[in-house]
């Protein structure tokens, strides 16, 4: 790694990325420095500002690519240098064509250390080696997840919370969302929603554990919604649960009581079995595409939060944090999740989330590379 | 003076006349000897912890208080689903000819019917191989028959005991399940008849327990896999469910209850999770085409998972992710309705596997007894969740089956007409 010694501190050379190589999306993380002195300015070789102004003066990126503007970090201090940190991504799916750009844009030229996590990191290294000339420092996504977390609510989304937490979660009418920062996280049940499902029980930085995980996540939601309903994108199928009815679909517990199933608590709108009217013909003829996204929604989600649930009572740790891009423009499950906390659990348990929800990840990376706390 | 249908208190009959088999002591159903006279009504809520203690009292005095409360025939127990009916009958093969000449016509023919049939209407079926012969229960001895129908036919199962007159029977009808509430004015209004609503999961604890005592020669009730994921090495294995306690049991119908058990009386509904075998048959309608579950089961087990669900291999490590390829169009055209099926099948059973695991680390119990229906005639279900109970804990928990699979809950419904708790 080459070191650039500006007065006392050293850093790694740009451009600072950190990446996140998950199953179904790529998360990148970039520092756009904004203190760049008309010296540096002339010294920055080509490449480096053409990958500056290109990250930095789009907000898509070829079909599939997306910037983040709302979640921008702005005037971040980070190893001595003042920037602000963008938050990027893109189908895992669409990698190769971000290899080759990075061939052609000459990044393995300038030499620096591309910091990345996820399971890709470790799927792709290969690839990036012989497409690009470049060399993964792999790290462990976990680490890197608890590492970028504490570090984001740390420095705070622009001086606001990064954190929120739901009100009457209970009440559609009422349910209202409220900010709030993770003052002595410690100890919390933190629960990745991506493809797939970790559930971490968090005692301090450097001490987590991983509990247990469930295969039934985003992947599957997405995956089953796409064989269900034809639809292809995550956007498009939550468009779609967001005006079905899952109840034509799940069988509940009052179509097999008749009421409450009283004895054991369990009320008559409580789902028994998820998609069990779907072995009736009728049923089936008569449910729309939109029924089926809902309930293909809800059935993940009440099993992630039944999961986390379960895994809070083992653990006895009552704060539990749900990130993960599953939660990204998804209020059905965040409300979702919210409300299953707080009810079964009779308002012992919490739900909290995060604005940067999957971009964790990456941000710890990025963290590895500068190897340092950010300034206060 | 016979059992014909009227209500008991027939003291003339004198239990040594008839020429039933010599009880066999240690497979009589223990609770028969006792009760007392009078019992007490006790309704159970909450966590049963009522006392079953065995009686001492003398021969004669024992049967004189069965034959007190005995229940006149047919006794039925009833377990109304939200997929299927489960319906046990007891044929007593002790009948007198004294007691036959007695018994009213529709007696009779409920009994012809049941017992020289093996398929009733388009969809009740007989399991004859679950059949348990040379049963004693409350001092008459006979036949233990296992019948089901989908839940969707009991308007026709009703009709018929209109048909048959069976109300005239007097008989009280005990039946568990949602169903049971569910349906409790329909049994009045189309066949005039009266229900004795149970609470299934009681009904359940008491079944398995009860059969699991019964069940000697042939097949051991109780069983588990050696070798799980190895084909050419799985076999299954027996094993004693005495000294039971504690146990977790994994109730997998529609959808899944897990009990902890502590003692016959002594239990707690731990928790449950609505992805289950109604989830299963559901999603594989809807993907496949099929329309049974016979049908769906056939397909998985000629599917491959592993081209639908995103495997280690595709991620690097840890869980794999169900469903995960489909997100990819080529991948959707590529794999075939089996694929689907065994992906469907894998995945819920997977699931219920890790929240059983969870649960029992929670309670701190070592062995699983997973029953219900979903478990019928599906033997990749049961390796999957014994290798996953085996694997993930290292050895520590034991997965367990038994041969009623989804019979307990009726089972105990039998046993509450005859021994009231």
């Amino acid at each position: 790694m080459q070191l650039i010694t500006i007065f006392s501190l050293t850093f790694p050379a740009f451009p600072w990325f950190g990446m996140d190589i998950g199953g179904t999306l790529v998360k990148l993380v970039y520092f756009e420095p904004v203190d760049i002195t008309a010296e540096e300015e002339q010294e920055e070789v080509e490449n480096l500002k053409s990958i500056r102004r290109y990250l930095t003066s789009n907000v898509a990126y070829g079909k599939t690519g997306v910037r983040d503007v709302h979640l921008e970090l702005r005037n971040l201090t980070m190893c001595g240098r003042t920037g602000n940190l963008h938050f990027i991504r893109f189908p895992t799916q669409a990698m190769p064509r971000f290899i080759q750009m990075g061939h052609d844009k000459n990044f393995s030229s300038l030499h620096t250390t591309l910091c990345a996590t996820g399971g890709g990191a470790y799927k792709f290294e290969n690839d990036f080696r012989t497409m690009a000339d470049l060399e993964l420092l792999k790290l462990d996504e976990l680490d890197c997840l608890i590492r970028g977390l504490l570090y984001v609510d740390r420095v705070s989304f622009n001086g606001h919370p990064e954190g929120y937490y739901f009100q009457n979660p209970s009440d559609t009418q009422s349910c209202v969302k409220m900010p709030c920062t993770l003052d002595n996280p410690f100890p919390m049940l933190l629960v990745n929603i991506g493809s797939g499902v970790s559930i971490l029980a968090v005692y301090s930085e450097n001490n987590y554990k991983r509990v247990t995980g469930t295969s039934l996540g985003g992947g599957t939601f997405l995956g089953l919604c796409c064989l269900l309903t034809g639809c292809e994108t995550f956007e498009e199928a939550l468009e779609m649960a967001s005006k079905g009815d899952s109840t034509n679909v799940d069988k509940l517990v009052k179509d097999i009581y008749g009421g409450d199933y009283e004895r054991f608590g369990l009320q008559g709108s409580a789902v028994a079995s998820s998609f069990g009217h779907m072995m009736s013909k009728e049923k089936r003829d008569s449910i729309s595409k939109e029924d089926l996204a809902r309930a293909t929604l809800v059935t993940i989600t009440n099993n992630i939060g039944s999961i986390a649930r379960m895994c809070a009572v083992n653990e006895k740790i009552e704060r539990v944090v749900f990130v993960g891009n599953f939660l990204r423009i998804n209020t059905v499950s965040t409300k979702l999740l919210a409300y299953a906390m707080d009810f079964w659990s009779k308002g012992q348990l919490r739900a909290l989330f995060l604005e940067h929800e999957g971009y964790f990840g990456a941000v710890g990376a990025l963290m590895e590379l500068l190897k340092t706390t950010e300034d206060p | 003076m016979a059992f014909n249908g009227h209500q008991h208190d027939d003291e003339s009959i004198d239990e040594d006349e008839t020429p039933t088999k010599q009880p066999r002591s240690n497979k009589e159903m223990p609770g028969c000897f006792r009760n007392e006279p009078n019992n007490e009504a006790s309704a159970s809520a909450g966590r049963a912890t009522s006392d079953r203690r065995s009686s001492n009292a003398t021969p004669r005095q024992r049967i004189d208080s069965v034959k007190k409360t005995r229940p006149p025939f047919p006794w039925f127990g009833m377990d109304i689903g939200g997929t299927l009916v489960k319906l046990v009958y007891f044929e007593p093969k002790d009948i007198t000819a004294e007691e036959e000449q007695e018994e009213v016509e529709n007696l009779k023919s409920i009994r012809r019917y049941l017992t020289s049939n093996t398929a009733y209407g388009k969809t009740g079926i007989r399991d004859v191989h679950l059949e348990l012969q040379d049963l004693t229960l409350c001092g008459r001895t006979g036949n233990l028959h296992f019948i089901r129908f989908p839940t969707h036919d009991l308007p026709a199962f009703l009709q018929m005991g209109r048909n048959k007159h069976f109300s005239s029977l007097h008989t009280t009808l005990c039946a568990t399940g949602g169903g049971a509430y569910k349906f409790e004015s329909d049994f009045r209004t189309m066949a005039d008849l009266q229900l004795h609503k149970l609470d299934e999961l009681d009904c359940l604890i008491r079944g398995v327990l009860y059969i699991d005592s019964v069940v000697s020669g042939g097949p051991s009730e109780c069983y588990y896999f050696e070798n799980p994921t190895d084909p050419d090495r799985c076999i299954q294995k027996p094993y004693t469910l005495e000294n039971p306690y504690p146990l977790l049991l994994v109730n997998i119908g529609s959808g899944v209850s897990i009990l902890a058990v502590y003692s016959e009386s002594n239990y707690k509904r731990v928790t449950g999770t609505s992805l289950g075998g109604g989830t299963f048959l559901g999603l594989c309608c809807l993907l496949t085409g099929c329309s049974t579950f016979e049908e769906a089961l056939e397909m998985a087990s000629q599917g491959e998972s592993t081209r639908v669900d995103k495997l280690v291999r595709d991620i690097y490590g840890g869980d794999y992710e169900s469903f995960g390829n489909m997100m990819s169009k080529e991948k959707r055209e590529s794999v075939s309705k089996e694929d689907l099926a065994r992906a469907t099948l894998v995945t819920i059973t997977n699931n219920i596997g890790s929240i059983t695991r969870m649960c029992a680390l929670n309670e701190n119990i070592e062995r699983v007894v997973f029953v219900g229906n979903f478990l019928r005639v599906n033997t990749l279900s049961m390796k999957l969740l014994a290798y996953a109970m085996d694997y993930w804990s290292k050895g520590q928990l034991k997965a367990l089956f038994l041969q009623h699979e989804g019979y307990f809950g009726a089972v105990g419904a039998l046993l509450e007409l005859l021994h009231p708790s």
